[in-house]
């Protein structure tokens, strides 16, 4: 933007400011908009802007309802921008119960305090799993595609995501607080910066040399997005919510963002182990693809299931099973143009720029992690 | 190649020969032109358009008879222009305003030209121009503007390069002039085609609202073989790919065809090939505003043959040694498949971007750019003919459909049979659907890869060269 008149956003509360996605977004309403920036997390000390930032942090625990609506009290947000969310792993009860407490139940407390405080828009981060069901191949899917729910939905963290993204769309110009307007924002395999998930798991098998195996024919295309990108699509959002209730008539239904959800990507779907040899390549693999095997899908699955027998046996998780082999053989990939189109969403950094910036950090990260180790 | 060797390359690359005997065979041309009905001067401009062209000559004759002349006429115009220009032995100073007032002298009686070289292989047509002329006073009006407007475009830009000392010293420079470049000798001939095509109504009018869909269907095939030509150019002493491309891996242009620097040559030539594949998209929106099938396969074949010759070139370090053709056995059945419809099409460019994503290597600083460029290919044919559909999904998730049990004895016996029946019917059927031409290529290719090294025969239908337009 630059030299440009930076927009106004006014008051922006992050909910998870100091999680992986929620510190981009202070990042960038710093760099690129014109307001006051307040971050609610559950802990306050990583991630942390340099006071001179003025960025106002407060600990909280946001199905604490009470304590939450002290803060926006406080705060007074024109716009929230809720992305706190644990991390998707487990398969537990324990992790269960985490996910259905901090994305469900966080999520309406969230709301209540949206409404209570008189909040203008409010911008949740959902997620492009709400309409995979973890098995069927997604092809150019965009926002008709169907939400999948309830015993459909094999992954329960989706399946909570899902159930707090209908909370907030319902929220949208509530007949008892009409004056908030909500929308959604799912991205796809968020990485960088920060990311301690998909590229941290991407680079250890590298370190542990299983990169010469491929499973399946790589033909199948999937989405991951840089999370500048994904931090930029909820910017854009939050200042059309503003636009909106500024205005005084009701958009048309094909310009309307409120009550709406939007896939966010990098606009750029790559072959899946395409993306996975990119970081490789990043992280200083010297090796093309000659020392490569392709393991056949059923095969794959086949020994993956032995996987889980074994591991079922010696009562562990499994480190290896059939729902990896289902995930690097699916293709899972969106369209965009609604977010283009509404929120004039485009990517600020391509997709290979975004692989050096996520993989030099991890690398950074691990560095540092082995120097605490070796003192 | 002389026969035997052959023989021996199709026993051992049998699909290509099926390829082959399919279009000869198969193929049944929309439109014909009728000889007999055509006048001496009509029949004598067929005569140099077989002459000049070798690629375009065949598609040509095949269009629509409403623009079957017009188009033909605008190929020997533009061919004229060009043998003019290629020619050396032709002074500046006359050069230039034969180029600049070409449109004028193509209007007059009885005009042609006999200055060209001895060695320059098109001058027949400009001793002859006069046969091109007489036609040319009997093109339909709003046609003849179109080809009188590009031609005056085309002489003028040929001038200008003719002129440039610089260029012609040192080559192209930036991605900018590398793109005029290709305008020049190829966008404005489609933007002819495409006024054309819309004022014949053989195509969408609004592809004159997106001239840079046009634009790209040139820079896509002009890139294509400046790529694939790029040993012959340099040893013609022409370069054609542009610097700020080239200097980021050497610091040289003769570098690049050092045999020690193959890995960075390959790096930069598919820094070149990812340039090219970002037209790919705004290609296929144009050719489904064609209405007519004769004019699809005209602009649909050059454009098949250039994908195909992209993923040839693409990582082949042959293209500094030597110049790469596809086979004749795969340019036939790039031809069956881009005379069909646009869904047809769409599989070629499918199928080719995935052998190009195949062979792209993670050490290349491309190699993301390229997977994301493919990618963005299939999601493009994606939005024109979606696999899914989001109603059906839905529907399918409220009403799970629900099997009616059976006995395990009886299920045994009715799978065993099936699965017998299905074999002998099916060996039959795939033996008989061969026999008459259908497509099984990959469970041929797998019978090819047997035949190892053996050289292919060399190519006929090649995709249009620069050195014809």
């Amino acid at each position: 933007m630059g030299s440009e008149a930076k927009p106004a956003l006014g008051s922006v509360l992050v909910i998870g400011g100091c999680g992986f996605l929620g510190h981009h977004v202070v990042r960038l309403l710093l760099r690129d908009y014109t307001c006051s920036v307040s971050v609610v997390d559950l802990r306050c000390t990583r991630n942390r802007r340099p006071d001179s930032d003025g960025v106002a942090y407060f600990e909280a625990d946001i199905t604490d309802a009470d304590r939450l609506e002290a803060i926006f009290s406080q705060v007074k947000p024109d716009v929230v921008i809720h992305t706190a969310s644990p991390p998707a792993q487990g398969n537990d009860k324990v992790s269960h119960a985490l996910f259905k407490r901090v994305n469900v139940d966080g999520t309406a407390a969230v709301i209540r305090a949206c409404q209570a405080t008189g909040v203008k828009g409010l911008v949740y981060t959902s997620s492009a799993s709400v309409v995979s069901d973890n098995v069927s191949d997604l092809i150019n899917a965009d926002e008709r595609w169907p939400t999948v729910r309830g015993k459909d939905q094999t992954e329960y963290y989706s399946e909570t995501k899902a159930a707090a993204e209908e909370l907030v769309l319902a929220a949208n110009r509530a007949p008892d607080a009409p004056k908030l307007l909500t929308c959604a924002i799912r991205p796809s395999g968020i990485m960088g910066e920060g990311d301690t998930m998909v590229l941290y798991h991407l680079i250890n098998v590298y370190r542990q040399g299983r990169d010469n195996v491929q499973v399946g024919s790589n033909d199948n295309l999937f989405d991951f997005t840089y999370v500048e990108n994904v931090a930029h699509g909820h910017l854009l959002a939050a200042r059309a919510l503003l636009l909106t209730a500024a205005a005084a008539t009701l958009p048309l239904d094909h310009e309307r963002v409120d009550g709406e959800a939007f896939f966010i990507t990098n606009d750029s779907p790559v072959y899946f182990w395409d993306f996975a040899r990119a970081v490789w390549a990043a992280a200083g693999s010297p090796r093309g693809t000659d020392h490569v095997r392709v393991l056949p899908r059923g095969l794959g699955m086949v020994l993956g299931f032995l996987s889980e027998c074994f591991f079922w046996a010696i009562g562990k998780p499994p480190t290896f099973n059939r729902q990896r082999i289902i995930y690097s053989c699916m293709t899972r990939y969106y369209d965009i143009s609604k977010a283009k189109k509404r929120l004039g969403y485009k990517p600020l950094v391509p997709l290979d720029e975004g692989v050096r910036r996520a993989v030099r950090w991890t690398l950074e990260q691990e560095k540092a992690n082995n120097d605490s180790k070796a003192q | 190649m002389g026969l035997a060797q052959q023989a021996i390359y199709f026993l051992f690359h049998p699909n290509q020969l099926r390829a082959i005997i399919q279009w000869k065979v198969w193929h049944e041309p929309v439109h014909k032109r009728d000889p007999s009905k055509e006048t001496p001067t009509e029949k004598a401009c067929f005569h140099y358009l077989n002459l000049t062209s070798r690629s375009f000559a065949a598609v040509i004759q095949e269009l629509n008879p409403e623009l079957l002349m017009p188009i033909c006429l605008f190929y020997l115009v533009l061919r004229g222009l060009d043998t003019i220009e290629d020619d050396m032995t032709i002074d500046i100073k006359e050069k230039e305003p034969l180029l600049r007032g070409f449109h004028e002298l193509m209007e007059k009686d009885g005009w042609t030209f006999n200055g060209n070289g001895p060695n320059e292989k098109d001058r027949d047509l400009l001793v002859h121009f006069d046969v091109v002329i007489t036609e040319l006073k009997k093109v339909k009006k709003p046609y003849y503007e179109i080809i009188k407007d590009i031609t005056v475009k085309m002489g003028n830009g040929m001038a200008d390069y003719a002129l440039n000392a610089e260029h012609n010293a040192n080559g192209v420079n930036t991605i900018a002039d590398y793109e005029l470049y290709c305008h020049y000798v190829a966008g404005l001939v489609g933007e002819g085609l495409t006024r054309l095509f819309v004022a014949s109504d053989l195509a969408n009018p609004k592809l004159l609202d997106r001239m840079e869909l046009t634009e790209s269907m040139g820079q896509f095939l002009q890139k294509t073989n400046i790529i694939r030509d790029v040993h012959e150019d340099w040893l013609d002493g022409r370069r054609f790919w542009p610097k700020e491309i080239w200097s980021l891996y050497f610091d040289k242009w003769d570098d690049l065809f050092a045999p020690e620097n193959r890995e960075r040559a390959l790096q930069c030539s598919s820094h070149m090939v990812l340039n090219a594949l970002k037209h790919v998209e705004e290609c296929i929106f144009y050719m489904a505003g064609v209405r007519d099938q004769s004019v699809f396969n005209f602009v649909a074949i050059p454009q098949a043959m250039a994908i195909a010759t992209l993923e040839l070139v693409f990582r082949n370090p042959a293209i500094f040694e030597r110049n790469i053709k596809i086979t004749k056995g795969d340019a036939c059945q790039l031809m069956t498949e881009s005379t069909q419809n646009l869904r047809v099409l769409c599989d070629v460019f499918r199928r080719y971007a995935r052998r190009i994503h195949k062979k792209n290597d993670p050490r290349d600083p491309n190699y993301l750019a390229i997977s994301a460029q493919c990618g963005k290919i299939e999601q493009f044919i994606e939005s024109i003919f979606p696999t899914q559909d989001p109603q059906k999904i839905a529907a399918g998730r409220r009403h799970p459909g629900e099997q009616p049990g059976m006995d395990t004895m009886d299920a045994v016996v009715l799978v065993v049979s099936c699965v017998a029946v299905m074999l002998l019917l099916g060996a039959t059927m795939i033996g008989l659907a061969w026999l008459m031409g259908a497509n099984m290529d990959k469970m041929v290719t797998g019978l090819g890869a047997l035949g190892g090294n053996i050289k292919p025969p060399g190519s006929i239908a090649d995709v249009p060269g620069r050195d014809e337009l």
